[in-house]
């Protein structure tokens, strides 16, 4: 099986390549949310005009941190259990978001260029990949 | 408003009683506050309890419900407050409010807890609305690792040691081990600290709090009835509870705001100000502070985001020795959460005992010099925080 199936629909698409996670943005105020909101939630915002946005795939690394130990549920991993690097990333015109980290991870740094992938989380039940959004470095 | 004095604390130490139900240290910790207060349950006119998930409370958080049944069901009004591990300052100050607003001169006010094995899970609710729910299922990132997240980027913002890191834990342990009602009661090197198991990088096992069961009570009653029991009180100077603001940068859920400023924790920073400016005290003038310290990182975090001194101050303070008991900024002289590990729902009422304690001369070996003004704080899932101030 070389199936790739999202752990949850509709956060996320792949774009010609190009990974995005999918919200919605106020048009009135700007902000953007992830995931998609049906009203704007600025308390400074009276006048919520709500509309679809896509973000990433170019971010910025606010912070990292790794989970050493697995996780309780609902988290899901592959056995045996192998850590994971966890990031806080600004994304370009977007919101702050977390995810975890993939490829590179022995150089990170505060304020590093990162770019949304989606990758595989862990294998599903039926031999699949569970797929999720991620940060690598770029 | 009137004024509110706090008559009489009492706590079940805190450890891990595989025998004892959460009922039996709520019992324990209600009859040491009733015994400190010299008054009998039937004075007691309401009860202000925190709610749990976790431990009793038939389920549905009644936590309260269960004080009352187990101590004598007198028909007393029960209030039963849930924020997380906000909740026994919620609860504190709802009495507060009663006592302060005139429905009742006697109030009862507990939080009691026994918590499973392991790391908190944040959210029992498995579904795909719940932004807990996704970010643990899509990304994985339970409480330390998001604790590690925060203390790294101040790591990278301000040059935070992992030495300094460590040198937090130890100076908890340096005075929570003069503590009878302390889980652990054992001075820790900076070599045990750094030699512990990496948890959640750059967080190691010895700086972060673990869970614990304990249960504490506080009685809290009007000016004209707490001159009648004691010539000692302790004075309410101030109780906020606030919640996270909009632009808050804390990453909370999947994903929030890049906030325009360096916003964090606002829900903490605006019910400490709240507390202190109802007090009519600056941080100055505050004593000792007792915060919640689920890791060493808030130990050095909250003070300058409070104005307790200055942002990038806080390695130097703690590393001169002024955060001890001893010293120019008192924080946590209880040994606070590393000490004591989180009985969530009761630490905010943990926090009124120290308070007491330490304005009334009474914390023997952790003792802070002639104290008279006391902060404490909590913070709880949801954006959930609170605030008090203890004066003599």
């Amino acid at each position: 099986m070389d199936e790739r199936i999202p752990v949850v629909e509709g956060l996320f698409e792949e774009d010609a390549g190009r990974a995005r996670l999918l919200g919605s943005r106020c048009r009135a105020c700007g902000t953007p949310y992830f995931p998609a909101t049906e009203r704007c939630r600025h308390p400074d915002c009276g006048d919520s005009q709500i509309e679809d946005a896509a973000f990433g795939p170019l971010g910025t690394l606010w912070s990292y941190s790794v989970q050493n130990y697995p996780p309780p549920a609902p988290a899901r991993y592959d056995l045996p259990y192998v850590p994971y690097a966890l990031a806080v990333v600004d994304l370009a015109e977007g919101p702050r978001v977390v995810g975890r980290l993939t490829g590179d991870t022995t150089s990170l740094r505060v304020g590093a260029p990162v770019e949304l992938v989606l990758a595989p989380l862990c294998h599903s039940d039926d031999g699949g990949d569970l797929i999720t959004w991620m940060f690598r470095l770029r | 408003m009137r004024e509110v004095a706090v008559v009489g604390v009492g706590m079940h130490p805190w450890g891990k009683f595989a025998d004892r139900s959460v009922t039996d240290l709520c019992r324990f910790a209600v009859g040491a506050a009733l015994d400190d207060a010299g008054l009998a349950w039937r004075d007691i006119e309401a009860v202000s309890a925190a709610s749990s998930r976790f431990s009793g409370g038939k389920g549905w958080g009644l936590n309260g419900n269960d004080v009352v049944e187990d101590m004598g069901s007198t028909g007393i009004p029960v209030y039963n407050l849930s924020a997380g591990c906000a909740a026994g300052g919620n609860a504190f100050n709802i009495g507060y409010a009663l006592v302060a607003g005139g429905m009742y001169d006697v109030v009862l006010v507990v939080g009691g807890e026994k918590m499973p094995k392991g790391f908190i899970q944040t959210s029992g609710v498995e579904e795909e609305t719940d932004p807990e729910y996704l970010r643990q299922l899509c990304v994985g990132m339970p409480g330390p690792s998001f604790w590690a997240l925060l203390c790294r980027q101040r790591m990278a913002a301000l040059g935070t040691t992992e030495q300094q890191l460590a040198k937090v834990a130890v100076k908890a342990h340096q005075v929570g081990m003069h503590n009878e009602n302390a889980r652990f009661r054992k001075e820790f090197t900076l070599e045990d600290v750094l030699g512990s198991n990496m948890v959640s990088d750059p967080l190691r096992l010895f700086e972060i709090c673990p869970v614990s069961d304990g249960a504490a009570a506080a009685i809290i009653c009007s000016a004209d009835k707490a001159r009648q029991l004691t010539t000692n009180p302790v004075w309410i100077a101030g109780s906020a509870v606030a919640t996270a603001r909009f632009d808050d940068g804390l990453p909370r859920g999947l994903a929030g705001m890049v906030p325009p400023g360096p916003t964090m924790h606002s829900e903490a920073k605006m019910a400490v100000g709240k507390a202190l400016e109802q007090a009519g005290v600056g941080p100055e003038d505050l004593d000792l502070t007792e915060l919640q310290d689920n890791t060493v990182y808030y130990e050095l975090a909250f003070p300058e985001e409070w104005g307790l001194c200055k942002p990038g101050e806080a390695e130097t303070l703690l590393e001169k020795g002024e955060t001890l008991p001893t010293g120019k900024m008192p924080i946590n002289p209880s040994g606070g959460f590393l000490c004591f590990g989180e009985a969530t729902t009761a630490m905010g009422v943990f926090q009124v005992c120290e308070l007491t304690w330490q304005l009334r001369g009474e914390a023997g070996a952790r003792q802070v010099p002639d104290a008279s003004v006391a902060l404490a704080q909590t913070l709880g899932l949801g954006g959930n925080a609170t605030a008090l101030v203890l004066k003599r």
